[in-house]
């Protein structure tokens, strides 16, 4: 690209000072970058030159001691210098728009990887498919993925410069994002929303694998079967009293059964429809009086669970799932 | 040399302001407006001063990647409180309380503002907030930002710090009502009777504006830092999650605020340079009412870009887009104002004397600042660069170098009339310079930095970002430097500066027809209406007596 060979040696003097453009979204961002840059530096030159020439020329002197005529106003010009950038802001609003679009929805292709995050002071916790949680990030060239994040204690940012992405997880809610790693190589992840004392030591590292059997062997090496998150999910359902209303083999009990229950739109008393995702599973969990599934009752108390205890039910729901 | 020259006062007012009355007391409980502003400058300048130091502890922190000068926590209390200084007792007072209370009147023509009491009401609740900030940091500080986002501010862990930080805001926030208030009364009914909205200096418009967003948008921060108080003590609901509130609404309270708070920020400073420029090109502003309704539209569009805060914050992608288009909108009335400034200087016989020097500093700062908005404006490019060194760098271009440049400019500007003395002009260029150098050098590489990946609110940082981190330290210095210089000469002048005449620059506006300094009542005559861009009829006549108006008096 004419412009990044422009502006690399600005942005770039230093080999390995700007990041990698590692996900499928960052050539496109540093592109809405590099015409912003260049929109700007054209600006800003015409400000600094003007100011130069202006002041050199209608300096007062001795040979100039008095302004020329020249109008007070002049409404062509000044519509002139409204419109154009006003049409400028209408470019990059859709230029930055479109691109935007493309870093907040799901590449195609493959079964996307979805990891769970959960984030605390002043560590990240990533829980992969299979069972291997890890305090670093894995991923595979080409896979799409997507995060649902979740916060343990107050509000921090997941951060890849690398991937031009960046997202703050907030307790009380799940937050997601969306990319395509391109690189293999390992990325520093870091926190960018202020969480207190190491708030600048909160990082981990992203390991994006060459191939899905690299990333297989890694997840499958070290995992207890206890540890995982279906195992966790369905020790709180038998411990926390889910299993006294719910059934898992899809007969109706006091409650809906949970088997199918992932992923479906499930219909409310009041009408309404709503996703079967982890939002929802920690709604139905935390504040299960919130929206009640049509034909059933309004009985279920509120069951205390924390994020990963949350995260644990939703895989295990995912597992009570026929079929992906 | 003419008639109207041999008129032209040489002495100055006989009794002026400063010695109408003697004694503290005749200062404390004054209700002269130009009094309450030179009270309020000392008060700002002390600020100024406090948020400095801050600054540069943080910075010299910052020279070795793993910090150690100072503790994290140490650290993150520091940027706290230089933020909180900074911003709600400096840079958002700064213009309209110092600089605004002396001159509204006397450009209107009034003997005061049209609320007096109301005027020394709004300047002593100024100090007690600015009390409860220091009384947080006797009772330990707070680490939790300026922007005081829960659940991590209204953690049970915190003491009695948070609580009084989120009084000195409501307590703060009055003051700045109340200013407001005072501006839009005071340009409404005191102008005189055949002046026309379109006859007053623009510094008047745009403080006008100002003081609609005061009025409107800082009762929500008020409103905000009660239900924080109330959450933190009773554990209502509102914005923590473990009581089932939301720590989202916060930042939309926050913000709903805090963004229209920047344009409570730079409109004045527009206003400042509106002025300078127009007097020291010896040319009327190029398009008034352009420039006058752009400082309107500027107030309007920016109560609706809060969100732009919040991108990556969870909020939905379309709330995102809304507020993306409408936070870019902003650059259109900031581009006709910098034309039409620029345009002004055109075909202008233009002095190079300090307040223009610092006005000239403005356009580049402004540009930057402005230009560099538009990265974060645009969704695609604010994603990576949201809370990153790019950001702190953007708006200490727009909140540090454009307001501080225009409140310099716009203070030397002003000073002999506030005085009665001459600043020296050798050392306030120099300081001028040193504080344009010293500014970018600061600044630019924290754009690198943060387009480089490096978060802000670091107090250890990857060695790779160590050279923009040591140039931004040394560049602190050579601003605090220029900083010095500045405040040295201004303060020096009141010893050994030259007697200011009435109307030292030729300027057109009312302020410049009565002595300097003023007499307590402002004006013996009411001032006959004037156009206040037209120097047509100013003549030059000496140091000693500076411009008088010969031939035509340029009245309506």
């Amino acid at each position: 690209m004419v412009s990044e060979r422009l502006a690399a040696p600005v942005l770039g003097a230093v080999p390995g000072y700007m990041p990698a453009r590692a996900s499928s979204v960052a050539e496109g961002v540093d592109q809405v970058f590099a015409f912003i840059f260049w929109l700007s530096a054209f600006f800003l030159a015409l400000i600094v030159v003007l100011t130069v020439v202006f002041v050199v020329r209608y300096r007062k002197r001795p040979s100039r001691l008095e302004p020329e005529p020249s109008p007070s106003h002049d409404l062509r010009l000044e519509l002139l210098w409204s419109g154009i950038p006003l049409a400028l802001v209408f470019v990059l609003f859709g230029v930055s728009t479109k691109t935007y679009s493309r870093m907040t929805t799901l590449d195609p292709g493959a079964a996307p990887l979805r990891i769970q995050v959960t984030a605390r002071k002043w560590s990240w916790w990533f829980d992969h498919p299979g069972g291997k949680g890890a305090g670093e990030l894995h991923l595979v060239v080409g896979r799409p993925t997507e995060l649902v994040m979740a916060s343990a204690d107050v509000i921090h940012s997941l951060y890849v410069p690398d991937f031009r992405l960046k997202q703050d997880v907030v307790p009380g809610r799940f937050t997601r994002m969306t990319f395509t790693p391109v690189l293999p190589g390992t990325f520093p992840v870091v926190c960018a929303e202020f969480c207190g004392t190491d708030h600048s030591r909160m990082s981990a590292m992203a390991t994006v694998h060459p191939d899905q059997a690299s990333f297989d062997a890694w997840a499958r090496e070290g995992v207890a079967p206890a540890a995982s998150l279906v195992d966790l999910g369905k020790k709180v359902f038998l411990s926390k009293g889910c299993v006294g209303c719910h059934s898992t083999d899809g007969s109706p009990r006091v409650g809906p059964t949970l088997k199918n229950l992932w992923g479906r739109s499930e219909k409310f008393a009041d009408g309404t429809e709503a996703l079967v995702d982890e939002s929802y599973v920690r709604e139905s969990v935390l504040r299960p009086a919130a929206r009640i599934t049509a034909g059933f009752a309004n009985v279920m108390p509120p069951v205390p669970l924390d994020e990963r205890e949350i995260q644990g039910l939703c895989a295990y729901l995912q597992a009570l799932k026929d079929g992906p | 040399m003419t008639m109207a020259a041999t008129a032209a006062p040489l002495e100055p007012a006989a009794e002026s302001y400063l010695q109408h009355e003697s004694g503290i007391r005749s200062w404390l409980l004054t209700l002269d407006h130009k009094r309450i502003g030179v009270m309020y400058l000392v008060a700002i300048a002390a600020s100024l001063f406090l948020g400095g130091v801050f600054a540069l502890v943080l910075r010299l922190n910052l020279w070795r990647p793993g910090g150690g000068l100072v503790s994290n926590d140490a650290y993150n209390k520091l940027f706290t409180l230089h933020g909180a200084v900074m911003i709600f007792l400096f840079v958002i007072p700064g213009i309209p309380a110092a600089l605004g209370n002396f001159v509204v009147p006397l450009q209107l023509g009034a003997k005061d503002l049209a609320f007096p009491k109301v005027n020394l009401l709004s300047f002593w609740l100024y100090v007690v907030g600015a009390v409860l900030f220091i009384a947080v940091l006797v009772a330990g500080g707070i680490d939790t930002g300026w922007t005081l986002y829960p659940p991590y501010s209204l953690e049970e862990s915190r003491g009695l710090g948070i609580l009084l930080a989120l009084a000195a805001l409501f307590v703060v926030g009055f003051s700045s009502i109340l200013t407001g208030l005072n501006f839009i009364a005071s340009i409404h009914k005191m102008r005189p009777p055949e002046v026309g909205w379109f006859d007053l200096p623009l510094f008047l418009w745009a403080l006008y504006a100002t003081g609609i967003i005061q009025v409107i948008a800082t009762p929500v921060l008020g409103i905000t830092a009660a239900m924080g108080f109330l959450e933190r003590l009773f554990h209502l609901g509102i914005f923590m999650p473990e009581y089932g509130g939301d720590p989202v609404l916060f930042q939309h309270f926050f913000w709903f605020y805090s963004h229209p708070a920047v344009y409570i920020m730079i409109l004045p400073a527009m206003g400042i340079v509106s002025e300078v420029v127009s007097v020291f090109s010896r040319k009327p502003i190029f398009g008034y009412r352009f420039i006058a309704m752009s400082s309107i539209a500027i107030a309007a569009i920016g109560f609706f870009v809060w969100g732009h805060h919040m991108f990556v914050s969870g909020q939905s992608s379309w709330t995102n887009v809304i507020f993306s288009f409408l936070t870019l909108l902003v650059a259109i009335p900031s581009a006709i104002k910098t034309f039409n400034w620029l345009a002004t200087m055109y075909k202008g016989a233009i002095v190079l004397a300090t307040p223009m020097i610092y006005v000239l500093a403005f356009f580049a700062i402004f540009g930057v600042g402005g230009l560099t908005g538009l990265f974060l404006g645009s969704l695609a490019t604010d994603v990576p660069l949201h809370d990153t060194y790019f950001v702190v760098a953007h708006f200490h271009f727009v909140m540090v170098g454009a307001v501080l440049t225009a409140f310099l400019a716009g203070l030397h500007y002003w000073w002999p009339k506030m005085t009665g003395r001459m600043y020296d002009e050798a050392l306030g260029k120099l300081s001028a310079a040193l504080v344009f150098a010293g500014f970018h050098l600061t600044f630019v590489p924290q754009f690198f930095a943060g387009v480089a990946g490096m978060p802000r609110r670091y107090a250890t940082y990857a060695p790779a970002f160590q050279r923009d981190n040591r140039l931004s330290t040394v560049g602190a210095f050579v601003l605090a430097v220029g900083m010095c210089i500045a405040l040295f000469g201004l303060v020096g002048s009141l010893f050994r500066g030259r007697r200011a005449p009435p109307n030292p620059w030729g300027a057109a506006s009312l302020e410049w027809t009565t002595p300097s300094p003023p007499a307590h009542d402002n004006f013996a005559i009411p001032p006959r209406a004037n156009k206040p861009y037209d120097f047509s009829g100013l003549r030059f006549i000496s140091e000693d007596s500076g411009w008088v108006r010969t031939g035509r008096e340029g009245a309506r």
